[in-house]
């Protein structure tokens, strides 16, 4: 009981330190909005990368951070038509099908004001915040199309404008791009570049006069690329740098079709999301007033790797969506169809399979709104290890749960009659673009690595030249812990922030938390900054802190949950449960296979393997039959 | 009976040791007629074995002297027909027809074995199965523990020991009907089928264990040569064999060695070509050889285009630019460096040798050929143009290309020695 009330009091005491100036000034939810960029302090969210240090920041993820009632109400207002609208009148089918979103559609999505979520209302846009956005992506990713159409519309295509565009920049474009009068799209990838910069091969030239640059070459997979009238280019410049030297450095651009030498290529046929339009654009000599330089020229790599970094949370949401809306269309067949007089919900394999989606949306769901609440915090919080988390869970999740739904219908999932292959084959694309998920754990891991090595290296050198000292210090708290046994990180008990049902799993993932901190501590002790090599132990860091942040969101949620008493509270603490108790085990296994010699641990000779088959570019095993004599 | 006779007159003609193999041949021939026969047979020849053993071991091969020139006249009157597998079955069958009771039949198969590379049937394993079909069958199985305990009949177990080596040296894997054949020549427990299920044991385990097989039978065209030994030397899938100039002859002039033309075929894989481009031009680079590369029995020779290692002095560590991944930091700002415990790299004392730009092969090696290569891979490298390029050419012994040359199936032609390599020694 005094933990609820402490639960909540220290959520209305955050509520008031947070937004009783806002309020006070500005009457409106998305006034607020646009108060994001009144930048007061600049804090630094370090939930994450405390994690490496086996520490839990507990102010960051508790109480789960939530809107205020007028927020929620004007975001039921947007839901409502937005999910009418996909009801009725999208066709994913025919999308699907003729590879294309008909014009009413999109007209019907411009009407809705999707095209410009995120745009602040000066700009004609709807000015939603982070969370807002991530609600109504449950709804618009029904239709992976049209969702990767939007998202390449403005979270990445227009996003450059907005996060470091000017004041002129933004008033020219940013009101026809939010009445989706205008597309945008994002040209970075090229033939020879994917996340290497260096290999950028497009060019942008000044003019003789130097009010002009010339834009050439050639851009692929570029999401919109045939509908788009504005497009966010990435081109390399020469820029002479302090030292009088000349360098090559990457220059955002806007470019406008009119411009004139933009042409596209046909638009690609691709697995899934088909009727989103990808196809390759080409510069030919177009000419880009010097106006147009987004930020300031050769400070493009900044702002690609900002916009890349933005706009991965609402995969989170835009998955749970998904499996939300699969579960309601398998559960009915499940408890429809009967085989030997049971239906089929009575089998445990197929009961499994709806935990495991009820599990995986409701952990996606909760990653995705805890980040954006903590994105929506003021100060421009830096979220993007916990943005790519969520990326990294939902893409996987997603694919496992179609996967699962596809399986419990049987026949009925791999028709075409049915629109389940159709989300299978659109949900494939989630764990490749945006960064692939191994980019990402890499991004994630290296990211805390660098954080947590800046803090511990005068300790790890201490310890390498045998200060007995510190050596001493360091037994001195192993004995400790291997006394008192269990590790107090202060989330349950008197001060605790999780709720007493939960206590368990708090535990368990204090546990975790205290463990991964040793373990961060010896990869570096053992690594150094070579660790950058060690792919397969960064993936299984990734593994641990994705697991960690998960367990994290779900706690927090189920605790405001059963502390305010939302509906079906318990089945949520069931789910938080089971989910950290999983969790907790996987990380273990995890944590054993990073210990030095570990016999869990393959990687040698998965490494030889690789090797073996790569140097001969095949399988090279004999065939089974083959013989000898 | 007939036997004693026989016995008789070749005492007469006072040939010892080969009298008792004779008399031991003869007993088998007797074998047929009753187990009482049979084992003092048996025990006679147990006798003979000892006796046969001491003599050979004493003078070794000799010993074959007489009966020998008949069966390798045998095999000549066939050269002079011809020398293939058809004549050479004629010759055994020839053999195995003369005479019921194969008389000389160990000489004759030793005679046979020395003779398959003649034929050219040193790898046919048909072949070697009915030379073994030559030995008569079931006489020479031990029938009792005494037999099966001594060395029973010696020389054709020799003899059979001695064609199953051969197959080994030749690397012919026996198959089943050999073994058939053996079992019924000399039953399951003898020397011959120890040797065969020893072969069937090490052979297969050691077919593949060579990671880069040569084929057996290699390209004729050596243009086509040149190509397997270059991809063979390159190891590199993505590198790519060009032709710089295909060989032709201008058979209207008179003296056709002059005029004609030599191939020049060279291979080059992306990263040396990189490697070629970041080459400071104002070094030379160094066009060597030739270099042996033996193909089987074949040897051929190639030339590489190459620097001397960088100096440690002009060696750049090029800092990792920080904008380069738009993902994930490509390196840590960490003051922290590899424990030494995980530090599994080998303390190895590491002569650096320089980079080797593109390998050739020319059927001739003078420097005006090879310039041709030079010229050709200048068009994809530039640089080949600015930086001098010096031509170390060595001389072939020609010990080593007599070896190449003498063997059967080497290719002639192919080691044709360029005209200004003076004779020097290796």
């Amino acid at each position: 009981m005094s933990l609820n009330r402490l639960v909540l009091f220290s959520k209305s005491v955050r509520c008031k330190n947070l937004l009783t100036p806002l309020i006070g000034q500005f009457r409106s939810v998305t006034t607020i909005q646009s108060q994001r960029s009144f930048r007061t302090y600049a804090r630094n969210l370090v939930y994450a990368k405390d994690l490496f240090l086996g520490k839990v920041n507990k102010a960051e993820v508790f109480p789960y951070p939530e809107i205020d009632k007028e927020e929620l109400e004007e975001i039921k207002q947007f839901v409502g038509p937005v999910e009418k609208f996909f009801n009725e009148d999208v066709d994913s089918k025919r999308i699907d099908h003729e590879a294309k979103i008909p014009s009413e559609t999109l007209n019907g999505l411009k009407e809705l004001g999707l095209f410009g979520m995120q745009v602040p209302e000066e700009y004609g846009g709807l000015g939603l915040s982070n969370t807002m956005y991530a609600r109504l992506g449950e709804i618009i990713s029904l239709d992976g199309s049209i969702a990767v159409t939007l998202a390449a519309h403005q979270a990445i295509g227009l996003k450059g404008i907005l996060i470091a565009g000017n004041e002129q920049q933004k008033a020219k474009y940013l009101p026809k791009l939010a009445a989706g009068q205008h597309v945008a799209a994002f040209c970075l990838t090229e033939p020879g570049s994917g996340s290497d910069a260096a290999s950028i091969q497009t060019r942008a030239t000044l003019t003789e006069d130097g009010k002009h640059f010339l834009i050439n070459g050639s851009k692929i997979w570029i999401s919109n690329g045939g509908l788009a009238d504005i497009f966010t280019v990435f081109a390399r410049t020469e820029v002479v740098d302090k030292d009088g030297q000349k360098k090559n450095k990457i220059t955002a651009f806007i470019v406008e079709r009119e411009f004139g030498g933009v042409t596209n290529g046909a638009p690609e046929d691709k697995l899934g999301i088909r009727g989103s339009n990808t196809c390759e654009v080409v510069f030919d000599n177009t000419k880009v007033p010097i106006e147009n330089v987004i930020g300031e020229v050769g400070g493009g790599f900044k702002v690609a790797m900002n916009i890349l970094n933005s706009g991965r949370f609402s995969m989170g949401g835009a998955c749970a969506g998904m499996i939300k809306k699969l579960i309601e269309l398998t559960s009915e067949y499940a408890g429809t169809r009967k085989q030997f007089n049971k239906s089929l919900s009575e089998f445990g394999m197929i009961q499994e399979k709806f935990a495991t989606m009820a599990l995986n949306a409701f952990v996606m769901e909760s990653m995705a709104y805890l980040t954006a609440g903590m994105m929506d915090r003021p100060g421009m919080p830096d979220c993007s290890v916990e943005a790519a988390m969520v990326k990294v869970f939902s893409s996987e999740g997603a694919w496992i749960c179609v996967s699962e739904a596809l399986q419990v219908l049987g026949g009925l999932g791999y028709v075409k009659n049915y629109p389940f292959e159709r989300f299978l084959r659109d949900c494939r694309i989630l764990l490749i673009f945006e960064g692939t998920n191994e980019i990402l754990r890499m991004y994630i891991a290296l990211t805390g690595m660098q954080y947590a090595g800046k803090i511990l290296t005068g300790k790890i050198k201490e310890m390498k030249k045998g200060n007995v000292g510190v050596v001493l210090q360091m037994l001195g708290k192993k004995v400790r812990e291997s006394v008192s046994s269990t590790v107090d990180l202060g989330l349950t008990g008197n001060d605790g922030v999780v709720h007493p049902s939960l206590a368990d799993s708090a535990k368990k993932f204090e546990e975790n938390v205290y463990y991964f901190g040793t373990t961060v501590e010896s990869l570096l002790y053992r690594y150094g900054k070579t660790i950058v090599d060690e792919q397969l132990v960064l993936k299984r860091v990734a593994d641990v802190l994705i697991n960690l942040y998960a367990m994290t969101a779900v706690l927090s949620r189920a605790s405001r949950s059963i502390s305010i008493g939302l509906r079906n509270h318990d089945h949520e603490v069931l789910l938080a449960n089971t989910f950290c108790s999983d969790a907790y085990f996987k990380n273990n296994f995890l944590m054993a296979q990073l210990q030095k010699n570990a016999p869990e641990n393959n990687d040698d000779s998965m490494k030889k393997i690789a090797k073996e088959v790569l140097e001969k570019r095949a399988y090279i095993c004999s065939h089974p039959l083959e013989r000898t004599f | 009976m007939n036997c004693a006779r026989r016995l008789a007159r070749i005492t007469i003609r006072g040939f010892a040791p080969y009298a008792t193999v004779t008399a031991r041949e003869s007993a088998k021939c007797l074998n047929p007629y009753g187990s009482g026969v049979q084992t003092l047979r048996a025990f006679h020849a147990g006798f003979g074995h000892l006796k046969d053993q001491s003599v050979s071991r004493g003078d070794g091969h000799p010993r074959h002297e007489g009966s020998l020139v008949t069966h390798d006249s045998l095999f000549e009157q066939a050269a002079v027909e011809a020398r293939t597998k058809a004549m050479f079955n004629r010759v055994l069958e020839v053999f195995v027809r003369k005479d019921i009771r194969r008389r000389g039949h160990v000489e004759f198969i030793y005679a046979a074995l020395r003779k398959m590379p003649e034929f050219g049937v040193e790898r046919d394993i048909t072949v070697y199965n009915k030379l073994l079909d030559v030995f008569p069958k079931e006489v020479f199985v031990p029938r009792n523990f005494i037999q099966r305990m001594f060395n029973h009949y010696p020389r054709q177990q020799e003899c059979a020991v001695q064609l199953l080596e051969q197959m080994e040296n030749y690397g012919i894997l026996p198959n089943v009907e050999t073994k058939v054949l053996l079992v019924q020549i000399f039953g399951e427990k003898s020397h011959p089928m120890r040797k065969y299920q020893r072969l069937m044991y090490w052979f297969p385990k050691f077919k593949h264990t060579n990671p880069y097989p040569v084929p057996q039978d290699l390209p004729q065209d050596p243009l086509d040569l040149a190509r397997l030994s270059l991809t063979r030397v390159a190891a590199d899938p993505d590198a790519c064999v060009t032709v710089y100039q295909m060989p032709s002859t201008d058979v209207s002039e008179t003296i056709v060695a002059d005029v004609s033309l030599p191939y020049v075929v060279g291979i080059q894989s992306p990263e040396q070509r990189s490697l070629l481009a970041k080459h400071n031009a104002s070094r030379p680079v160094f066009v060597e050889g030739p270099f042996p590369l033996w193909l089987r029995k074949t040897c051929v020779y190639y030339y590489v285009l190459r620097a001397d290692p960088v100096p440690p002095e002009e060696k750049v560590q090029e800092p990792v630019d920080p904008e380069r991944s738009f993902f994930y930091p490509l390196e840590l700002d960490l003051d922290l460096e590899r424990d030494l415990g995980d530090d599994d790299s080998f303390d190895v004392d590491e002569v650096e040798e320089g980079p080797i730009f593109a390998m050739c092969m020319a059927s001739r090696g003078d420097q005006a050929t090879l310039a041709k290569w030079i010229a050709g891979l200048q068009q994809t490298n530039p640089v080949l143009g600015r930086a001098p390029t010096l031509f170390r050419l060595e001389s072939v012994s020609r010990e080593i290309q007599r070896a190449g040359e003498s063997e059967p199936g080497a290719e002639p032609g192919l080691e044709e020695e360029p005209p200004h390599r003076q004779a020097m020694k290796q």
